[in-house]
């Protein structure tokens, strides 16, 4: 049931939240409405005048490998973000939750690696898995894993783990801090019935945390997975889309045509594909949410 | 009359304040040369320019080579682009073709007949019948090894492709490796490649008509022997940049790279041993006999329609490139900027300098190799547009890489970026 201000004085609400909606409009509205104008003409180098196309470029785009090419990567590079930072954050989330001495300067400690700066992670890790005095690979010799020193982007496959791992490694926190915040919801008391009536820690996990946990990992799926496709600077700067096109997911593939190859119209029309593509990922999400709080 | 007098002198004295405070004539400048000693340099240099030229104000404004390709034509666009600005021959390409850069026919027609530029630093500017930017200072490719590491393997220093990759495996011992050469989808591996093509007659990759002229045996046997001795080289080379073949060779754990400079790495962070470090011209195909290499002409573009400015913008490059004031422009990296003039090249301002005097025989060596330098896109007198996005989209490097790391043979690989420079170029 609806009530206060929004139902009793729509203007009023209206006029509280302009402010926010012209905002957006200006910085998001604006720049789109301009790469769907893009999108029809054939504009080369930033700067410089198009004629009109029509649908040309999206026929192009389309058609073309490179365009799915990409979206498969994104789409492996979502899922494996999902999985490992999932993993990761619920892991570290349940020990948070956790009352053990120092657990707040830990729940503290635990964003560190989300607040270290873009390129700064890079250095670190860049230098890191470096084979000209990195720590990782003489690390794996001595315990034995490898034999001699690997090239963590050196390989297609290669390439993608290692920038899912990095990124993994940065997000995880914050997903982390999510799940703590969603653990924290349940109820101590349902947990107690539950050791009176004998379930073991697995029961209790898969019986109560994790149903009880949905809500959180349904919200946290469809940001992460927003957050993680328009992800950029990470790649970039590791591998540029490399090697051979193995880490050229959407926003690397936006970025090359417009600014590499000075094709601002066809970086135009996958911009404005990709974003129907989230756009339409997020809607169905958002109901999917929507039918599983109204079936609880 | 005295009436008239008095207005007179008072009107005079507005005039003459007005002129005394007349407002300088601004100029902005953009650079890349970001690194904080390099600024402090150049900020020494504009403040003796600007102390001496009142009616002048340069100012600096550094950018990164990253994202200049796309904040440049879009501050262009936006009426908010700069008077002059840092620029390498593709990128001049770019900036041309957006009708923001204006040609200084004039000026380096002067700045040749006083200081003489080294050919191959000023060609690659000079196209559609005008010069579109001054030189500033060259890079050339070199290769790069220790003396001693030589001596003690019983190396002489390399001069052709067998000579250089038979080294490359005697030096490829207890976790070395002979050779580092990179392996990535960018800049460094378009100029480390094409630094073999140059040495096996590939350094055109158009034809006269404007057509791609990339696929020929020449071009394939540079890829061969690229891929042998990138074997040679780190697992992790194929996602190198400049950096990390620098740090391989200061941690010695590569014996041998081809960078334009590893004076600034070796000097802070290796021996710093000058009697050590060896520098050579970069080997050549067995069947060639002589060297060449890759060269970089850094220049500066005029991007100002305004005559007060272009006049000023004028004055500046040609202060600039006095010798008393360019090798101290120079060294604002020592060992690694060049000079593209022939009075620079022999500059007390530039051979003063503690780091190039400690390095005098590298740095002389450098320049030698510099003069042997070429660009791809920029070797048959005539420019074609597409060398822009031939280059920011580092076909040659890509093309590599279908070798390295798919696995393809040269010549498939080769034959690949043929046809991805055909589509470039065709569109």
């Amino acid at each position: 049931m609806r009530t206060g201000i929004a139902m009793s004085n729509p203007r009023l609400a209206f006029l509280f939240v302009a402010p926010a909606l012209a905002f957006l409009a200006a910085v998001l509205g604006w720049p789109l409405v301009q790469a769907i104008i893009l999108s029809f003409q054939n504009v080369g180098v930033i700067g410089t005048a198009g004629s009109w196309v029509g649908f040309d470029n999206h026929v192009s785009v389309l058609g073309g490998l490179g365009f799915w090419n990409a979206f498969g990567r994104s789409a492996i590079w979502v899922v494996g973000n999902a999985a490992v930072q999932t993993a990761l954050a619920l892991g570290v989330a349940l020990i948070l939750n956790q009352k053990f001495p120092g657990v707040r300067i830990a729940r503290t400690w635990i964003i560190l690696t989300w607040i270290v700066p873009t390129v700064v992670v890079v250095i670190i890790w860049r230098w890191l898995l470096s084979t000209s005095g990195g720590m990782v690979n003489p690390l794996l010799i001595q315990a034995g894993v490898i034999d001699r020193p690997v090239g963590f982007f050196a390989t297609r496959e290669g390439s993608m783990a290692s920038l899912i791992m990095i990124n993994s490694w940065r997000w995880f926190p914050f997903t982390a801090l999510m799940m703590l915040a969603g653990l924290t919801r349940i109820p101590s008391d349902l947990y107690e019935a539950a050791r009176i009536d004998g379930a073991s820690a697995i029961k209790r996990f898969t019986r109560i945390t994790w149903p009880l946990l949905q809500p959180t990992l349904l919200v946290l799926g469809i940001v992460g997975t927003l957050l993680s496709f328009n992800v950029f600077d990470v790649i970039w700067l590791l591998t540029a889309g490399g090697p051979s096109q193995a880490t050229q997911t959407l926003p690397v593939l936006i970025y090359e045509t417009a600014f590499k190859g000075y094709r601002l119209s066809e970086a135009a029309t996958v911009s404005v594909l990709t974003s129907l593509l989230l756009m339409g990922f997020a809607l169905l999400a958002t109901r999917a949410m929507t039918a599983s709080e109204d079936a609880r | 009359m005295k009436t008239r007098l008095i207005a007179f002198a008072g009107f005079a004295s507005l005039l003459m304040a007005g002129t005394a405070y007349s407002e300088p004539v601004n100029i902005t400048f953009w650079h890349m040369e970001q690194p904080p000693h390099r600024v402090q340099r150049m900020q020494e240099l504009l403040d003796e320019f600007n102390k001496a030229h009142p009616d002048i104000m340069v100012k600096q404004e550094p950018q990164s080579w990253g994202e200049v390709y796309a904040k440049a034509p879009a501050a262009f666009a936006a009426g908010t682009g700069p008077d002059l600005l840092f620029g390498i021959p593709d990128f001049t390409t770019v900036i041309k073709g957006i009708d923001a850069v204006v040609p200084v026919d004039d000026l380096a027609k002067e700045m040749e007949s006083k200081h003489g530029f080294v050919p191959a630093t000023i060609a690659p500017y000079q196209y559609d019948g005008h010069t579109w930017a001054i030189p500033a200072y060259n890079m050339a490719i070199s290769m790069w090894y220790r003396n001693s590491e030589f001596k003690a393997a019983g190396i002489e220093v390399p001069k052709t492709w067998s000579e250089w990759k038979a080294a490359a495996e005697k030096l490829s011992v207890d976790g070395k490796y002979g050779v580092g050469l990179p392996a990535n989808k960018q800049l460094y591996t378009d100029q480390t490649v094409y630094a073999l093509m140059v040495n096996s007659g590939a350094q055109d990759i158009y034809n006269e008509d404007g057509s791609i002229s990339f696929d020929k045996p020449e071009t394939v046997s540079a890829f061969e022997t690229y891929g042998a001795l990138q074997k040679l080289s780190p697992p992790d080379s194929t996602s190198w940049t400049w950096g990390e073949a620098e740090a391989c060779f200061a941690s010695a754990t590569c014996g041998t790279i081809l960078q334009f400079s590893v004076i600034n790495t070796y000097e802070t962070q290796a021996e710093a041993d000058p009697a050590d470090l060896g520098v050579a011209p970069v080997p050549h195909a067995d069947d060639m006999t002589e060297s060449g290499t890759i060269s970089y002409s850094n220049a500066i573009m005029l991007t100002t329609k305004d005559e007060a400015k272009q006049a000023a913008a004028k004055t500046f490059l040609a202060w600039l490139l006095e010798p008393a004031n360019y090798g101290r422009f120079l060294t604002m990296e020592p060992g690694l900027f060049l000079p593209v003039t022939n009075d620079g090249a022999e500059a007390e301002s530039f051979w003063s300098d503690p780091v190039v005097t400690k390095y005098k025989s590298q740095v002389e060596t450098m320049i030698a190799n510099s003069k042997n330098g070429k660009l791809f896109g920029f070797t048959t007198g005539k420019v074609f547009p597409s060398i822009g996005a031939i280059s920011g989209q580092n076909v040659i490097a890509e093309s590599l890489q279908k070798m390295v790391v798919d696995g393809d043979s040269a010549a498939d690989a080769v034959k690949y970026g043929q046809q991805k420079m055909s589509e470039i170029a065709g569109k």
